[in-house]
């Protein structure tokens, strides 16, 4: 549970609250509350306090996929074909794993989603946990999903190399009082964007996989960079104009 | 979100009592696990009322409910209620028209984006361990389970003549309520917004999302576009909107193919002392969205599944709608009703390869289906004007709805053992 948030590069502001001790009472059984005394306030009525165990290797029903579960989803997803036929966000073979999640059916199948930077198309890839076989693919132009990790990392990397970055590191100093002191210093999450009918500058977004990036320094300032849309399909920075 | 009280109130009701009939609650029946149990809430509230759920996150849409039942002391046997709750949207346009997101589909409200509780988050409740969601999915503290009094639930003064008693033996019948709170925590840039499902001990449902954390920090524009929260008249914070969607699969008692009505009440004449008021219903026989108009409302009822009092079960819609965001022809109907399909999971913005012409509720709707097991989509808007004390942290502000059983019992589910012989006109 340590550091979930993996993008939070370098020195981890996300992950000190997520390390966090939970320390609980043992809240047990379902007693009914004290009705409590006048001018005492009565107790909260109390819930059971399961502790969890270990990650079982697979869920039941339509609980979320276990890491397990993802791994070998991951695997049998990624086709040759596919491996074969699209590009990751860094120019690579094969497509950038977005996420997998349970599909609705409770037949334990794995929804595995990429996106093909080559073409440009969303790929989903329907996992039949059971037979360990893919069961249907899809794919789609035009249409996007939240940004993977690797996204937030290249997408960031892109606008530190490009001369917007002059501008960011003004807003970061004004935010902050301080000289931006390089990417592990700030956590970095986004926002997919999609132009709209007067987007100019980015018109291209939607069709192109594009982040609007929220970037958060060590000490909780939030800097305004909403101007500037990453274009990660078309490798730029493009300003909102 | 307050429901319209409809059930008549009875005060001072003469009777001729019925002693104590009914014996102790038996335990409540658990159906079949159909989830693992550490991500199964079954929990019993101080008034008998027992809840059982399965609960995940999903990287876009956070917290997911499903097979959810309740379960009564006088009713033991535990009826399923819904197939499935979860959020479908959240569009936050703010109103300079320069910004707007998604934050569901374009942002994600699990995996990464998740919270983990800390003990305040959840003080005097469990918080509960399960996958994150994630694309890595990581097993942390992300499911506050709850349960929070909720006030008086019923009271009633109630006299009692027993036969040959010259005085009347007076009964005082009051109860406070509790609710069954599930409560995650999802932090969007800046934002921090609250799932929560409120499970009433009477039968209700509450669905509402709060948010709080801090207004935008780049969104700053004139008087009429925001509202000065620093020193004089200088930083206007952009005023914006929340419209968030639910949806809601029923299945109520297990049999599904739920059929929806909507009843209107109209004004129709003048009586002796008051206007005379009629009301009537329609079946709601296609795909469609629908908008709120005065003594208007909805319900699912079961096609097969019956009460004591052999009244279709059913569950009532209360929603007031809050503000409608008249930029998107999808955010402004107050609840769209379509056949339940697999690549239709969220109410804008839906990305499904599957099925990529499906992108709305709009979509989903357009092509007019005979209404077989409807899912239910609902909205709320909220358009917030920041305020001074939106600073900071902000204080959470809440949208959302309620379900209200209708007819799922023959009586009030926590009528207590003096009132049991109370069902339909006294004789």
């Amino acid at each position: 549970m340590g550091s979930f948030r993996k993008w939070a590069w370098g020195l981890g502001i996300a992950s000190a609250t997520a390390v966090t001790a939970f320390s609980v009472a043992s809240w047990q059984a379902n007693a009914a509350p004290d009705p409590g005394k006048p001018g005492v306030t009565a107790d909260q009525p109390k819930v059971s306090d399961p502790q969890a165990g270990p990650e079982p290797a697979a869920g039941v029903g339509a609980d979320a996929l276990t890491g397990d579960e993802v791994s070998r989803a991951r695997t049998i997803a990624l086709t040759a074909e596919l491996k074969a036929g699209a590009t990751d966000v860094t120019g690579k073979g094969g497509p950038e794993y977005l996420t997998a999640q349970i599909a609705e059916d409770g037949d334990r199948r794995a929804d595995v989603y990429f996106y093909d930077y080559r073409n440009d198309r969303l790929v989903k890839q329907v996992v039949d946990l059971k037979s360990g076989k893919v069961a249907a693919s899809y794919a789609a132009a035009g249409m996007q999903m939240p940004a993977s990790e690797q996204e937030l990392s290249t997408a960031f990397d892109l606008l530190l190399a490009d001369p917007a970055a002059a501008e960011f590191k003004s807003a970061y100093r004004k935010a902050t009082g301080k000289d931006f002191a390089g990417k592990g210093t700030v956590k970095v999450t986004a926002h997919v964007f999609k132009a709209r009918h007067a987007d100019a500058g980015a018109a291209q977004c939607g069709k192109h996989r594009c982040l609007q990036l929220v970037v958060e320094s060590s000490d909780n300032t939030f800097i305004d960079i909403n101007q500037f849309i990453v274009d990660l399909s078309g490798r730029k920075i493009a300003r909102l104009s | 979100m307050t429901y319209r009280m409809r059930a008549a109130f009875v005060t001072a009701l003469i009777t001729a009592a019925g002693l104590g009939v009914s014996a102790a609650p038996a335990s409540a029946k658990a159906p079949a696990a159909p989830c693992a149990p550490e991500s199964t809430v079954h929990e019993t509230l101080p008034n008998g009322t027992v809840w059982d759920l399965c609960w995940r996150m999903d990287e876009r849409a956070g917290l997911i409910l499903e097979n959810v039942s309740v379960a009564y002391a006088t009713n033991p046997e535990a009826v399923q209620v819904l197939q499935s709750i979860r959020l479908a949207q959240l569009n936050v346009p703010y109103d300079s028209g320069d910004t707007e997101y998604n934050d569901l589909t374009d942002y994600g409200f699990g995996g990464g984006d998740l919270e983990t509780l800390k003990s305040e988050d959840c003080k005097g409740g469990s918080a509960r361990t399960g996958s994150d969601g994630s694309a890595e999915p990581r097993r942390r503290k992300v499911l506050c389970v709850s349960a929070e009094r909720s006030g008086l639930a019923y009271r009633l003064h109630s006299y009692d003549f027993p036969e040959g008693a010259e005085e009347p033996t007076e009964t005082i019948y009051s109860k406070q309520g509790h609710d069954l709170v599930l409560r995650a925590i999802s932090k969007v840039g800046w934002y921090e917004y609250v799932t929560e499902y409120r499970l009433q001990d009477d039968g209700a449902i509450s669905a509402r999302l709060g948010a709080t954390g801090d207004l935008s920090p780049g969104n700053y524009y004139n008087a009429d576009q925001g509202w000065p929260i620093g020193k004089g008249a200088r930083d206007f914070s952009a005023m914006h909107y929340h419209s968030a969607f639910w949806r809601v699969d029923f299945n109520l008692a297990g049999k599904g193919k739920e059929i929806v009505e909507q009843y209107d009440t109209r004004t129709d004449g003048q009586g002796e002392m008051a206007a005379k008021l009629t009301t009537s219903h329609q079946t709601i026989a296609k795909e469609g969205s629908f908008t709120k108009a005065n003594q208007r409302w909805w319900r699912l009822a079961s096609p097969s599944s019956k009460n004591a009092d052999r009244h279709r079960r059913s569950y009532e819609l209360v929603t007031e709608g809050g503000d409608k965001y008249e930029g998107h022809p999808e955010t402004q109907p107050d609840v769209t009703f379509t056949n339940g399909h697999a690549c239709e999971m969220f109410a804008t913005g839906n990305a499904d390869p599957e099925c990529p012409r499906r992108q709305t509720i709009l979509d989903f709707t357009s092509n007019n289906e005979d209404l077989k097991d409807p899912i239910m989509w609902v909205r709320v808007g909220f358009h917030h004007v920041p305020r001074d004390e939106d600073q900071s942290p902000m204080p959470l502000h809440w949208q959302g709805f309620d379900l209200l059983p209708r007819d799922f019992t023959a009586q009030n589910p926590l009528t207590p053992d003096g009132r049991k012989d109370v069902n339909g006109q006294p004789r």
